[in-house]
């Protein structure tokens, strides 16, 4: 690998290594502020398919120690993309260390909202709006789950927006730093937002996870409470690396939905999300 | 027929409002049993027993609304599908 | 694997009052249903798509990593430089999950003979976190998954 790139996320470290200059100036800029790791815990490689491919048409095969065979390689120009999709990809199919939920995560007064629910939901772009009202970021994308203590740690990785959710998340923090776009990826339009400086500076700061939103976009206001058993259900199903934790994933996961009050929320838009979202926080 | 739990040590439990969460520690798997499954197998985790025995054994340590050999048959071969109980 | 499951069976993360599976011991029974026999009382959790993909089979140790390609292992599993003497060539492609578990067993990894095996799986046991394959080697070790 002609090119390397490490960095620290929160509690993880990922050392990238590509065939092409460009991803890694790309992630060197945006994780400007970032810490580096001691000793990486991910490997990654953005990999030319053929030897011809570094210049021909370049495009980029990911791997690492997990691939996913059927993947298809993306064009240079998403050399970012491909490394967010890399490294996605080893956290959550060998991550054992939390368990892994797919989450966006905010904080306020050391207590963690968790919100979860299907792509399009609008977990990452209410995790923004939230963080521009002042909540902590934690991540947009997986909460880590620290099996021992109960406690939710950050991962502030860059802010991966789709589509609508680009103008949405640039409405709510019109002076963050942002990525290039990328037009017409195999996901739609993508652009990355770097998290805020309180984010990136409370990056080793877990907290206690107080509350467990599904949230559900484009519905008339309704919230109704969800028993434990539901959620457990539904984080399972949420969860990239459950079954393979055994055991400390069983104790992990019990002990979340037992402790940590949920509710579903329908909502029309990020306004009436937000005002739910803080009056159930004054019920805690 | 009788047919028997695992011991207390290969299981983790976790009661969650209407269902119980099941640990199969041997297997790895988990599972969500809803009444009146976790109560037949705290009984054949006591005792392997065929299934008139685990009938009357409910009926002496439950109100039983509904004592019907059918219905506690198909509750045992659920668990049995999932690995949960066996023939002894 | 965490030590503080306790080993008789009951739940360690007692949040609220469980009920007792055995019936209370109170003066009057609990009430129990058996239920329809089209009912049902048992679910099995399934793993949701993401997690059957992590599984052994779709993940690859390279040897030796791609931050040190080209060089060769020596007998002890050690990376050597490229042509070093009694040393072995890179394998010429990365192993699967599932090779390497075979070869723990006892099996050969596939393309080696009796030496290149040894030193490959020596290089392989050898891996540290941070190493390519580190992630996959160590989840071959765990009694699950």
């Amino acid at each position: 690998m002609r090119h390397v790139f490490s960095v620290r996320i929160g509690p993880i470290g990922f050392r990238v290594g590509s065939d092409w200059r460009a991803p890694i100036d790309a992630l060197g800029e945006l994780y400007r502020y970032y810490p580096s790791p001691n000793l990486p815990d991910f490997t990654v490689r953005l990999e030319a398919t053929h030897w011809w491919r570094r210049w021909l048409r370049p495009s980029i095969r990911i791997a690492g120690d997990y691939t996913l065979p059927e993947a298809a390689p993306l064009p240079l120009a998403q050399g970012l993309l491909a490394a967010e999709m890399a490294m996605n990809l080893q956290l959550a199919l060998g991550g054992r260390r939390f368990l892994l939920l797919h989450a966006s995560c905010v904080e306020r007064d050391g207590r963690a909202l968790l919100m979860t629910g299907e792509s399009g939901a609008g977990k990452s772009t209410l995790a923004t709006m939230l963080a521009a009202r002042g909540w902590r970021f934690m991540s947009d994308e997986f909460a880590l789950i620290e099996p021992e203590t109960g406690l939710v740690h950050p991962f502030p990785r860059l802010i991966s927006l789709k589509n609508a959710a680009i103008a949405a998340a640039i409405a709510a923090r019109p002076d963050a730093k942002l990525g290039p776009l990328l037009a017409g990826t195999p996901k739609g339009d993508i652009r990355h937002m770097v998290p805020d400086a309180l984010a990136v500076g409370a990056m080793d700061e877990p907290a206690l996870p107080a509350l467990l939103l599904y949230p559900r976009y484009g519905f008339a206001t309704e919230v109704r409470g969800v028993l434990p058993s539901e959620s457990f259900v539904r984080l399972t199903q949420a969860s990239t690396n459950y079954v393979a934790l055994g055991e400390t994933g069983f104790g992990a996961l019990t002990r979340l939905v037992r402790e940590t009050p949920a509710h579903a929320v329908d909502y029309p838009d990020g306004a009436a999300a937000i005002e739910q979202v803080e009056a159930l926080w004054r019920t805690l | 027929m009788r047919y028997r739990a695992p011991a207390p040590e290969a299981l983790l439990t976790a009661g969650l409002d209407t269902l119980t969460a099941v640990f199969h520690r041997p297997s790895g798997i988990t599972h969500l049993l809803a009444s009146p499954a976790p109560e037949i197998l705290a009984l054949l985790a006591e005792e392997a027993l065929d299934a008139d025995d685990l009938l009357a054994r409910l009926a002496a340590r439950f109100d039983l609304a509904d004592a019907n050999r059918e219905a506690l048959v198909a509750r045992l071969d659920e668990l049995v599908a999932a690995g949960l109980v066996e023939p002894a | 694997m965490s030590d503080d499951m306790p080993v008789d069976g009951h739940n360690p993360a007692h949040a609220g009052p469980v009920e007792p599976a055995d019936g209370a011991v109170a003066s009057r029974r609990r009430i129990l249903m058996l239920g329809a026999v089209t009912a049902g009382a048992v679910v099995s959790i399934r793993p949701a798509l993401a997690q059957t993909a992590g599984s052994v089979m779709n993940c690859e140790i390279p040897v030796p990593d791609m931050g040190r390609a080209g060089s060769f292992i020596d007998p002890a599993g050690k990376v050597v430089p490229a042509g070093t003497k009694g040393a072995f060539a890179p394998a010429a492609r990365p192993f699967k999950g599932e090779e390497v578990k075979r070869a723990l067993a006892g099996t050969q990894l596939p393309g080696t003979t009796y030496e290149s095996n040894r030193a490959y799986m020596s290089y392989i046991r050898r891996l540290q976190r941070g190493q390519g394959g580190f992630t996959c080697f160590a989840s071959l070790q765990m009694p699950r998954g």
